[in-house]
């Protein structure tokens, strides 16, 4: 098992800075949640972690690998997954092609056909579209996919980013029930959200980002209970 | 009535030709976003490569054919190692370097091959079947066969076949097939040779039919544009459909029209267009964001 470790991470389009220095440390089978408002760098961060960005500074190990020096498409190899703001499902490509495809760099043998179960346990919905095109899918049924599109490589971190944008408050229940069970199931998470609340259900430490620094860090539970972050973040 | 179905018989087999070259472009079109403009560059060199093999190196045409699809996928490989840069920047971009990669193929091809062009005998010399009366040449269901047999195998390497989903997913979100782990560049340039190796196949059957010149590419690649527009563009029934539409329309006005013939093909072809403008089989147009 590999711990993330991320070390003043800076990402800059052109002259803008995004993100100015980011530190933070996913353990493995912890959770770990990037919270803050829009624009606040969390999902540069996230991009520049999956190299989809260029880094401006610093370094992101996981394990003893230099993650500066891997191409985006070897990080799945890593046992990185990642699941795209927006959700970025294959549209023209049915249910199970999508999630065959997660599974695009093992062998589509008997151990994906096992894995494919196990995404349609955690999601029965997505099997019972398999055939559909994805592109025909809810909103919600297309994120529970691109979830289970990540899973179906294995992996032992998996970098969400935004997976309640758009969701009606069910759904978004459904997403975190199901990335509990994940947890339990020891897969580490790193979560960017806006939605506070979800993340402090789902993650055991958690970040607030503000205009690309880290404003403020600790405990899910302890954030939960801070004022400074029901008044903001909670609405209360 | 027995003029009608050798017309009918013609306008197919030139249909299954221009059948080839909209696969081509659907195919480069569905699986990396990009309308290919050395398509029909490629064609010729293609139909020159097959007609060099056939007539000057004296191999059989069943060998002389595949030998060609091969180099021309090669040609292809190049192209698009060359245009990638382009690609990485913007998708717009390698679109007008297509435009010049066909310009440098026509001008590569009149300095191997002069300008003045070449016939090339038809391959088959058995006499035309009689079939009630009409007369159908052998080759002309010979191209029919070769296109019907290539549209089978192309359909069953994209859905059937781990790359072939791979490719479509490229075309589909570039960014979430790099994360699950497919190379893009690699995907893009197999689908700019597979596209090749189809111009390059519809090239060399087309030879025969008519004059391989270093022009040639630009009257057959505008046909087989126009049927994949007909058809769908990006989608691969549609270009079957589509090709032979064009090619039995095409026909018809030739027979009817003569010399007005193309004039004739292109105003039915945009009247069609104008009723129906995402194509027979129209799909959602794939989005690049």
């Amino acid at each position: 098992m590999s711990t993330l470790v991320v070390e003043n991470l800076a990402v800059r389009y052109g002259g803008v800075s995004a993100v100015r220095s980011v530190s933070f440390t996913v353990p493995p089978g912890e959770s770990v949640g990037l919270i803050g408002a829009n624009g606040a760098g969390k999902t540069s961060t996230l991009r520049a972690l999956m190299g989809l960005v260029p880094r401006a500074a610093g370094t992101a190990r996981f394990g003893d690998r230099d993650l500066g020096k891997v191409p985006a498409r070897h990080m799945v190899r890593l046992g990185i997954g990642y699941v795209p703001e927006g959700r970025h499902v294959f549209a023209g490509l049915p249910v199970e092609k999508n999630l065959l495809l997660g599974a695009y760099a093992s062998k589509w043998d008997s151990s994906c056909r096992a894995r494919l179960s196990e995404v349609y346990d955690l999601f029965p919905v997505l099997g019972q579209m398999r055939g559909r095109l994805a592109g025909a899918l809810s909103g919600g049924q297309q994120q529970m996919l691109a979830i289970g599109r990540a899973l179906m490589a294995r992996p032992v971190l998996l970098l969400l980013d935004e997976p309640s944008m758009g969701l009606s408050p069910k759904l978004v229940e459904v997403i975190c029930s199901a990335l509990q069970r994940l947890r339990a199931e020891g897969l580490s998470l790193l979560l960017v959200e806006q939605n506070a609340m979800l993340t402090f259900e789902v993650t055991g430490e958690c970040l607030v980002l503000e205009n690309g620094s880290v404003a403020m860090t600790g405990t899910s539970a302890a954030l939960r209970d801070d004022p400074r972050v029901r008044k903001i973040y909670l609405g209360l | 009535m027995q003029s009608f179905f050798q017309t009918l018989v013609s306008g197919l087999s030139f249909g299954a030709v221009y059948s080839l070259i909209a696969l081509g472009f659907s195919l480069v079109y569905r699986t990396m976003g990009l309308v290919n403009f050395a398509h029909g560059a490629v064609l010729m060199t293609g139909a020159y490569l097959a007609s060099t093999f056939y007539l000057s190196a004296r191999l059989p045409f069943a060998v002389a054919v595949p030998a060609a699809v091969l180099a021309t996928g090669v040609v292809g490989l190049l192209i698009e190692r060359v245009l990638r840069p382009l690609e990485s920047k913007d998708v717009d971009l390698m679109l007008i370097g297509t435009i010049g990669a066909g310009t440098v193929l026509e001008a590569v091809a009149i300095l191997i091959w002069t300008s003045s062009g070449r016939g090339v005998p038809s391959p088959v010399r058995a006499a035309p079947l009689d079939v009630g009366g009409v007369r159908i040449p052998v080759y002309n269901l010979v191209v029919i066969a070769v296109a019907a047999v290539t549209m089978v195998l192309l359909t069953l390497f994209l859905q059937r076949t781990k790359r072939g989903a791979a490719m479509q997913a490229v075309a589909m979100d570039p960014e979430a097939a790099t994360a699950v782990g497919i190379h893009v560049g690699r995907s893009n340039a197999v689908a700019f040779a597979i596209g090749a190796g189809l111009a390059a196949l519809a090239g060399s059957l087309a030879s025969p039919m008519l004059f391989v010149s270093p022009t040639m590419g630009d009257s057959l690649g505008i046909q087989g544009f126009a049927a994949a527009i007909l058809g769908g563009f990006g989608s691969i029934p549609g270009a079957i459909v589509g090709g032979l539409g064009i090619g039995v329309i095409g026909s018809f006005a030739a027979q009817w029209f003569q010399g007005y013939s193309d004039l004739v093909t292109f105003v039915v072809f945009t009247v069609l267009v104008m009723v129906r403008p995402t194509g027979v089989f129209g799909e959602k147009t794939v989005n690049r964001a």
